[in-house]
């Protein structure tokens, strides 16, 4: 198992629900998220910048 | 007259620079506060942290952060608890010296608080913790070696039957760096927030199990400039105490459906209010929270932070304050059913749902 950090752009949505789980679908392309936030919001262009960990499961836990 | 309960969810993000509650433990005088006009707080361990200091406050909940997140999106309830069997992982990479500094706190716990620490383990390989800070200025970081972290815990789990575990994980001594510079006189990111949260996020998720962690670190020459924000981490040879104090009544983490089945277990929909930072908005548990129509957001102006998300710039509904004094009122208005807006001098209109007005 590792971790990683990611940083993506994320469509804002309508409701912050919403946002919420399109966070949650960017980062599972990368990995299972542990830990995420919005670090900022371009509203122009309708992005939030979303950084965060995600765990990437390895070979079977050695003993 | 009953009235129901009022539960007040407080986050400080960790290692985004908060200048109230992103150093040693100091946003714990807010929670006190908050406490006071509560039924019940929940937090988390960056809130009430402060190393060698820490204050038992009876009526809060100390919530891991990815606990925290699971519980806003109602998926977890919280079921709280006389006492946690705690167990400890130290890292092997912690020179024996300052291993057994970790080890005579934990006796320490035991005799002069009563704290039931049962057992502890070292892990079979260094957790080889490595410190970032990201584009946005948040601190973050890896461990190299996750998988030894969780065989630690699992064994603490199986074999020990603990309920809590708490870890001490060596962290690169960064002496002579800005960033630790910084925060030692209060200003910038703590450097090793990030990482922290990584660790006790990770047993959390794996094992559904409170859990906290302290670094192991060396000792900093004396440095009259200290912060008072800081001072907490600097009284001491390790930041272990305030973990085992706070592990040692963390509420356990319960399914939703065992969690209405007990009427002691407190789950998403009894939040009232949420207090957070203005500029911090765009956490897991936010935006899960912000979601409920009978959550009323609470957003600090004063305390500012690396980021940059308001709540109206994520659609949320948010009343905005300039300070946790102010915060706490909005919450004592709160609980005595009266509209916080009120008791400000301009009150808006009526708001009219029909097409015409004519018969109004």
């Amino acid at each position: 198992m590792t971790t990683h950090f990611i940083s993506a752009e994320v469509d804002l949505h309508d409701t912050a629900e919403e946002l919420h789980s399109a966070i949650e679908t960017e980062l599972q392309k990368h990995g299972e998220p542990l830990r995420w936030a919005v670090t900022d919001v371009d509203v122009d262009r309708q992005k939030a910048v979303v950084e965060g960990y995600v765990l990437v499961e390895s070979s079977p836990v050695a003993a | 007259m009953n009235s129901p309960p009022l539960t007040v969810v407080l986050i400080v993000p960790t290692g985004v620079g908060a200048s109230i509650g992103g150093f040693a433990g100091d946003a714990l005088p807010v929670a006190r506060a908050i406490a006071q006009v509560s039924d019940t707080l929940i937090t988390h361990p960056n809130v009430l942290n402060g190393a060698q200091l820490y204050w038992p406050i009876p009526n809060a909940l100390y919530v891991e952060g990815y606990a925290l997140d699971k519980f806003a999106a109602g998926c977890w309830g919280l079921q709280p608890v006389h006492q946690n069997r705690i167990g400890l992982i130290v890292d092997c990479a912690i020179e024996p010296e300052l291993q057994l500094r970790h080890l005579q706190a934990v006796d320490a716990a035991r005799a002069t608080l009563g704290l039931n620490v049962s057992d502890c383990i070292l892990t079979d390989r260094p957790l080889e913790v490595e410190l970032r800070i990201s584009e946005s200025g948040a601190s973050w970081g890896t461990i190299g070696n996750p998988d030894s972290l969780l065989r630690a815990a699992e064994k603490l789990i199986r074999q020990a039957k603990v309920e809590a575990i708490a870890v001490v994980a060596r962290f690169p001594d960064d002496e002579g760096s800005i960033a630790l510079e910084n925060y030692r006189r209060g200003k910038g990111v703590d450097p090793l927030a990030g990482a922290e949260a990584v660790i006790s996020h990770l047993i959390v998720r794996t094992f559904k199990i409170p859990c906290a962690h302290a670094p192991a670190l060396s000792a900093l020459p004396l440095d009259p400039q200290l912060s008072p924000r800081s001072a907490a981490e600097e009284i001491g040879y390790t930041f272990l105490p305030c973990v085992l104090a706070g592990l040692s009544k963390a509420p356990q983490f319960v399914g939703p459906e065992s969690a209405l089945g007990s009427q002691l277990s407190i789950t998403a929909d009894r939040v009232d209010a949420v207090v957070i930072p203005a500029t911090a908005c765009g956490g897991s548990a936010i935006l899960s929270l912000s979601g409920r129509s009978s959550v009323q957001i609470i957003a600090v102006g004063d305390n500012k932070t690396q980021m940059q998300v308001p709540p109206e710039k994520l659609g949320i509904k948010a009343l905005q304050v300039n300070s946790y004094l102010e915060a706490i009122g909005v919450l004592v208005a709160l609980r005595a059913g009266i509209t916080p807006t009120s008791l400000g001098a301009d009150i808006s209109s009526l708001r009219c749902l029909s097409e015409s007005t004519k018969q109004i």
